[in-house]
């Protein structure tokens, strides 16, 4: 008897054990909960839907795809808690966060532990850190913004600017690249607003916009809280020209503020809307499976599987070491590799350039009004 | 077992324990831990305001900022770590002083909100005041210190290292409760104008309670610096300072092992949690609320009460109950 059940209980492990060995581990670190869950969320889902679509193709060289989830509930120090224990658990390559706070502080676990993580993080300091894992699914704010500030200038003929950031990581950084950019551009700035995360009200900041005497505005929030200017900024009847980053005009932000996004321009890194057919396709599957609009947080994390599954594949193994080596320099064309969806290269600080896009929004979805190449 | 006995072997079996515990755990398991011991001490801070002063402080996490910050530009300046503990913990204390001397002649719930507004204002400083905090960026990279040629540089070291910082402070907070001051808290808890009446100065006494809580706090901060290596503003927002309150009420204000408890339920209970996905903060919620309910003395409170029903007692003569009434 007992003969019989030691045979089988080792028939057994050997029949599961090969299996649960031939996974890679790949861990989504995002916010789940809290102020970023707009944002966390959806790339969630971007990364989900790929992980289906490559586990489904036959994986990454022959082996599954484990995608495991953490939530670092947009806390700074929960998320560095939660990439610690994804790394605990075995992850290959991390895959998150978005919000650039939480994104400063694991980044740095990630690089004691030498795991090479794709962030959805924006922020310009991110790469300006000398980390040799991090690596970004979307340009940094400092690339973008000098397209949208000789748009505001050339494009609008604007000449005094109202500013209106959030200060966090995220907003600090987009608010200095923006600043500098302006001063050697010459625009004139006639208010500086600063809000708080996860403020609510924004009369005061768009009653002091309005009696600035400003030609144009720019925001650079996060998502509800750009959807809560856009809304006071109707309400107030202001009529002046708001233009932004990828945030300002992106499907969470139109879909919260309605019909008060209408006008509002921006600068557009990755849009489901933008005219690349691989793009407008994953859009459209992503629309059927989770039943809401993707944007450029989904299609961040979409891109950043592929990304791992590509470059594992040019190095042949599952080597954390020689994955940041070979993604430091890399290009990959959208028709040899598919899932990347547009022609991307990254260079030797892990920031990377595409060719990008001006957006408007038009009754409540994004028109692209410009293509603008890869810088 | 006597009650003595129990005193002395429960914090060396629960020492024991803490030695053991992280031996052969992952590097996340020994960083929540390490994390909770840091909250332990903070919250030891509050409950002396708190808990036996009888004080509300809503600004435990901001001490918790000054403590870490000020190790952090001592240690990046190249100072020993413990350079920085000490200064953090002086400060903390000075600035308890200070803010403590104005604010407690209005106590009670006025002293909640004055200690608010501090939170607030450190919130501000932290970030605004660039050139010397680093403003939203932070400040990053702090070093573990290393002792004799002994480095606490990786995570189950520095646990140690924080175990240690954590088993003094429980030493000093023991020392101080149950020395003349600590009988002078109580006292002033219980009944301020008796202990008034008895001599016991309250003003100075409630005002030294406050900036040893403070620099508990500070202490607390400066663990932070070197274990996270990242501090920002947001880390020390009103938000934490309510985290430490509840770390307090919820294992029991005034109670030696409370706030020990208590940090432990709110830094893990997420954890067990997590299989209820988004309806965590609801379930934490209200598990708050029915304990603060039922036992408004915690979870230790909860402990001994149930303890006091189920334990075998000697039956009361039933007419001796009644007394003097027959």
């Amino acid at each position: 008897m007992i003969r019989r059940l030691a045979a089988t209980t080792l028939t057994c492990m050997a029949l599961t054990a090969p299996a649960a060995m031939a996974d890679v581990v790949l861990a989504d670190v995002a916010e789940l909960s809290g102020a970023g869950a707009a944002a966390g969320a959806v790339w969630h889902d971007g990364v989900k839907m790929a992980v289906e679509e490559i586990n489904a193709s036959g994986g990454i060289l022959g082996e599954m795809i484990d995608l495991k989830e953490y939530d670092s509930q947009t806390d700074p120090q929960n998320s560095r808690a939660m990439v610690q224990k994804a790394i605990d658990e075995g992850a290959y390559v991390l895959l998150g966060t978005v919000y650039s706070s939480s994104t400063v502080v694991n980044m740095l676990v990630a690089q004691q532990n030498g795991v090479p993580q794709l962030t959805g993080s924006e922020s310009p300091t991110i790469t300006a850190k000398g980390n040799p894992y991090i690596f970004r699914t979307a340009f940094g704010a400092q690339k973008g913004l000098p397209k949208l500030v000789s748009y505001l200038k050339d494009g609008l003929g604007a000449e005094k600017i109202a500013v209106v950031w959030a200060n966090t990581e995220f907003g600090k950084g987009g608010y200095d690249a923006f600043m500098s950019i302006a001063d050697e551009q010459g625009l004139e700035i006639v208010a500086d607003v600063s809000t708080e995360q996860g403020q609510v009200d924004f009369a005061a900041d768009v009653t002091k916009v309005k009696g600035s005497g400003a030609d144009a505005v720019f925001v650079y929030l996060t998502e509800e809280e750009s959807a809560r200017f856009l809304i006071e900024a109707e309400k107030q009847g202001l009529e002046l020209p708001l233009g932004g980053d990828t945030v300002l005009v992106s499907q969470k932000v139109i879909d919260l503020a309605g019909g008060a996004a209408d006008g509002a321009f921006g600068h557009v890194g990755l849009s489901a809307e933008a005219p690349v057919p691989a793009i407008q396709e994953m859009a459209a599957r992503f629309q059927e499976i989770y039943g809401y609009s993707a944007d450029h947080n989904a299609i961040k994390g979409y891109i950043g599987v592929y990304v791992v599954k590509y470059v594992t594949e040019q190095i042949g193994e599952f080597d954390r070491e020689k994955f940041a080596e070979t993604l430091h320099g890399l290009c990959l064309s959208a028709a040899d590799y598919p899932g990347v969806l547009m022609d991307v290269c990254w260079d030797e600080t892990g920031e990377m350039s595409r060719e990008s896009f001006l957006v408007e929004v038009v009754d409540g979805s994004q028109e692209i009004t410009e293509s603008l190449p890869a810088n | 077992m006597t009650t003595k006995m129990v005193r002395i072997l429960f914090p060396l079996a629960a020492l024991a324990l803490l030695v053991l515990i992280p031996l052969g755990q992952g590097n996340y398991i020994i960083y929540v831990m390490t994390s909770w011991l840091m909250f332990s001490i903070a919250a030891m801070g509050l409950n002396l305001t708190l808990g036996y002063a009888g004080q509300i402080s809503l600004a435990q996490a901001s001490f918790m900022g000054i403590g870490a910050y000020i190790t952090a530009l001592l240690t990046l300046a190249g100072y020993h770590w413990v350079v920085g503990w000490v200064a953090a913990m002086g400060a903390c204390f000075g600035i308890g002083l200070l803010l403590g001397y104005p604010a407690l002649r209005v106590q009670h719930h006025f002293l909640a909100f004055v200690t608010l507004a501090f939170n607030t204002l450190v919130f501000l400083v932290l970030r605004n005041e660039e050139w010397l905090t680093g403003g939203n960026h932070g400040l990053v990279g702090m070093p573990r210190p290393s002792f004799f040629g002994i480095s606490t540089g990786k995570n189950l070291e520095f646990y140690y290292f924080v175990l240690i910082l954590f088993v003094i402070s429980a030493a000093v907070f023991y020392w101080i409760v149950n020395s003349p001051w600590g009988r002078a808290f109580k006292a002033l808890r219980e009944n301020p104008v008796r202990a008034e009446s008895l001599g016991v100065d309250t003003r100075r006494i409630t005002l030294l309670a406050f900036a040893i809580g403070s620099a508990f706090g500070g202490g607390a901060g400066a663990i932070m610096s070197p274990l996270v290596q990242f501090i920002e503003p947001g880390s020390f927002a009103l938000v934490h300072s309510l985290k430490i309150l509840l770390m307090v009420v919820v294992g029991g204000a005034g109670l030696f092992y409370g706030p020990m408890l208590g940090a432990a339920v709110v830094i893990l209970l997420p954890e067990f949690l997590r299989f209820t996905e988004g309806y965590y903060l609801m379930i934490y919620a209200a598990l708050v609320i029915v304990l603060m309910v039922y036992s408004p003395t915690g979870l230790i409170g909860l402990g001994t009460k149930l303890w006091q029903q189920i334990r075998p007692q000697s039956e009361v003569r039933k007419d001796m109950s009644k007394g003097a009434q027959l």
